[in-house]
């Protein structure tokens, strides 16, 4: 192992140079940062409105209270907002570094790819989707009958486990990126598509969907049952309760996964020349 | 006047529309999904409470989600990409020196990209939708036929008025992109109005009741609400005269006032670049 020089940047160094660098450069144009953000809450908020209203017509939403559908939303587009804000860098990945060539570049750093994508900009446009997602949290966490005290602990913990799922679907999007050059649009079934599918109660779906966002994408692991643990709501479909509290963990194992595939996906990578 | 440049214009940005046949592609496994999602909600929500009087049926509010999802690209999301360019390298200097009436430039090259977008999707997603999902035993989610042959007949009008009014919405859009000179504002306001006031979000005709007056007579719904209420046979306070009426009328005072705008917008346009 080298010594390395005493004004080398740690890892943490390094990434909020980069962070900061990207949030400065995004607030050069305020008019246009402050207009998107409001876009992009106005959007997501009106989605809601959307579910609220076949609420208002049906008196439930196929037999689910208003609160329990409003923590499910609010959960999923938190935790996508979150994976948004960190994974600019992989979204454009194909466009921007494999079909120009610049992902060379990256490889003679002596640092993570990863981390070094992850840099390429911390993104505050989804601050909108955020904030309307804990908003829409927070009504519904007050709507809800029987909110658990451990929901104060369970739902940051999905939170977590979500954004580690989606930001493992952004890697894994890239690591394709290396076979298709440029970015699949296919991929936004697994984040948009993900979203609106984990807004709703996975017994509102068929089997085949059930098990493609229970196994193959965990999205039922880090929203559905930690919103059951958290508002001790039973299973339609029997599953233990308590699993809420320990699934989330499946989120973090599919962005290892991701990352594996990553990296097995960078030591093939042949590019695509100058 | 020859009609000559404002053909070559659509045919010029209809090619371009039909170039992107893998994003064709891409962007039909995206339908389906979104499309496969909602209707799995909807036929939850509607068997959950069979005793509510909605306003569409379950199997009419399936037919709309598809002709909705296919007619996604004929949304006016956002200006013309190719005018959001000119905007930006002041390239737009040589569009107002074209010897030709600029609106009608503009609007058959926005004409043309939306149906260029809009027409292989449709008529893809019609035929996986209809027919193939009848094939393989999925009769009850698939695409319902029209209502009658003379609704089938008025519905081809009004779609057609639709792609028109869609045009006209789109160059209120370029013009807000040549005065603010970037096309970001125009993406920012116009996907969110559009997916919303549209239906692509709910089914118009499933809102609250208090508020659909408003959204029947709001113009975004004369681009594929009303043609697809027509196609239906479900009713329109007022029959179908209301609903091409109400399309007709949009389509005149939008042009008239989009024209005086863009009259202004240009009189006091201040170019970028070299």
């Amino acid at each position: 192992m080298m010594q390395s020089p005493s004004r080398t940047l740690s890892d943490p160094g390094l990434y909020r140079r980069m962070a900061g660098a990207s949030i400065v450069a995004q607030l050069r144009y305020p008019g246009t940062f402050i207009i998107q953000a409001i876009g992009n809450f106005v959007t997501t908020l009106l989605s809601f409105f959307g579910i609220w209203s076949l609420f208002h017509r049906f008196g439930s939403i196929a037999g689910w209270d208003i609160g329990t559908v409003a923590v499910l939303y609010g959960l999923v587009n938190v935790a996508f907002a979150i994976a948004e804000t960190l994974g600019r860098g992989f979204e454009v990945f194909g466009g921007e570094y494999v079909r120009t060539g610049s992902f060379d570049r990256l490889l003679l750093r002596p640092r993570s790819t990863l981390l070094l994508l992850l840099g390429h900009e911390l993104r505050l446009r989804p601050i909108g989707r955020f904030l309307q997602g804990l908003f829409v949290l927070a009504a519904g966490l007050w709507l809800a009958p029987h909110v658990q005290w451990t929901a104060t602990l369970v739902l940051p913990w999905a939170i977590a486990g979500g954004a580690a799922m989606f930001l493992g679907v952004l890697i894994g999007q890239a690591a394709l990126c290396f076979i298709t050059v440029e970015g699949l649009e296919v991929v936004n079934v697994l984040t948009y598509g993900g979203v609106e599918a984990g807004q709703y109660p996975l017994t509102m779906f068929g089997r085949w969907l059930r098990r493609f966002i229970t196994f193959v994408l965990p999205l039922a692991a880090v929203c559905y049952y930690p919103t059951l643990f958290s508002l001790n709501h039973p299973d339609p479909l029997d599953v233990p309760t308590w699993i809420g509290a320990l699934s989330p963990a499946a989120g973090f194992a599919f962005l290892g996964v991701m990352v594996l595939a990553w990296n097995r996906a960078v030591a093939g990578y042949v590019s695509s020349g100058s | 006047m020859s009609l000559r440049p404002y053909l070559t214009a659509f045919g010029l940005q209809w090619k371009i529309g039909l170039r992107y046949r893998i994003a064709v592609v891409a962007g039909l496994v995206a339908q389906m999904w979104f499309g496969a999602v909602t209707l799995m909600a909807y036929a939850s929500v509607y068997h959950a409470a069979p005793d509510v009087q909605a306003p569409l049926s379950l199997r009419q509010a399936m037919t709309y989600t598809w002709i909705q999802q296919s007619l996604f690209t004929l949304l006016p999301l956002g200006c013309l990409p190719a005018i959001g360019d000119a905007a930006r390298t002041g390239a737009i200097v040589y569009d107002l020196m074209r010897p030709v009436d600029m609106w009608n430039w503009w609007l058959s090259a926005s004409l043309a990209r939306l149906l260029g977008n809009a027409v292989p999707r449709a008529v893809l997603l019609a035929c996986v939708a209809g027919p193939l999902a009848m094939l393989v035993g999925l009769g009850a989610w698939s695409l319902a036929g029209p209502a009658s042959l003379i609704s089938a007949a008025l519905a081809l009008l009004s779609i057609t008025l639709g792609a028109l009014l869609s045009a006209t919405i789109v160059m209120w859009w370029n013009i807000l992109t040549a005065r603010t000179l970037s096309p970001l504002g125009s993406y920012a306001v116009g996907t969110p109005l559009a997916v919303l006031l549209s239906g692509m979000l709910l089914p118009l005709p499933l809102y609250p009741d208090w508020i659909r007056p408003f959204l029947l007579a709001q113009p975004f719904a004369g681009i594929t609400d009303i043609p697809i209420r027509i196609y239906l046979g479900t009713p329109i306070p007022g029959g179908v005269t209301t609903g091409l009426g109400l399309q007709i009328f949009w389509l005149t005072a939008l042009t008239f006032l989009g024209r005086l705008w863009m009259r202004q917008t240009v009189n006091r346009l201040e170019v970028q670049g070299a």
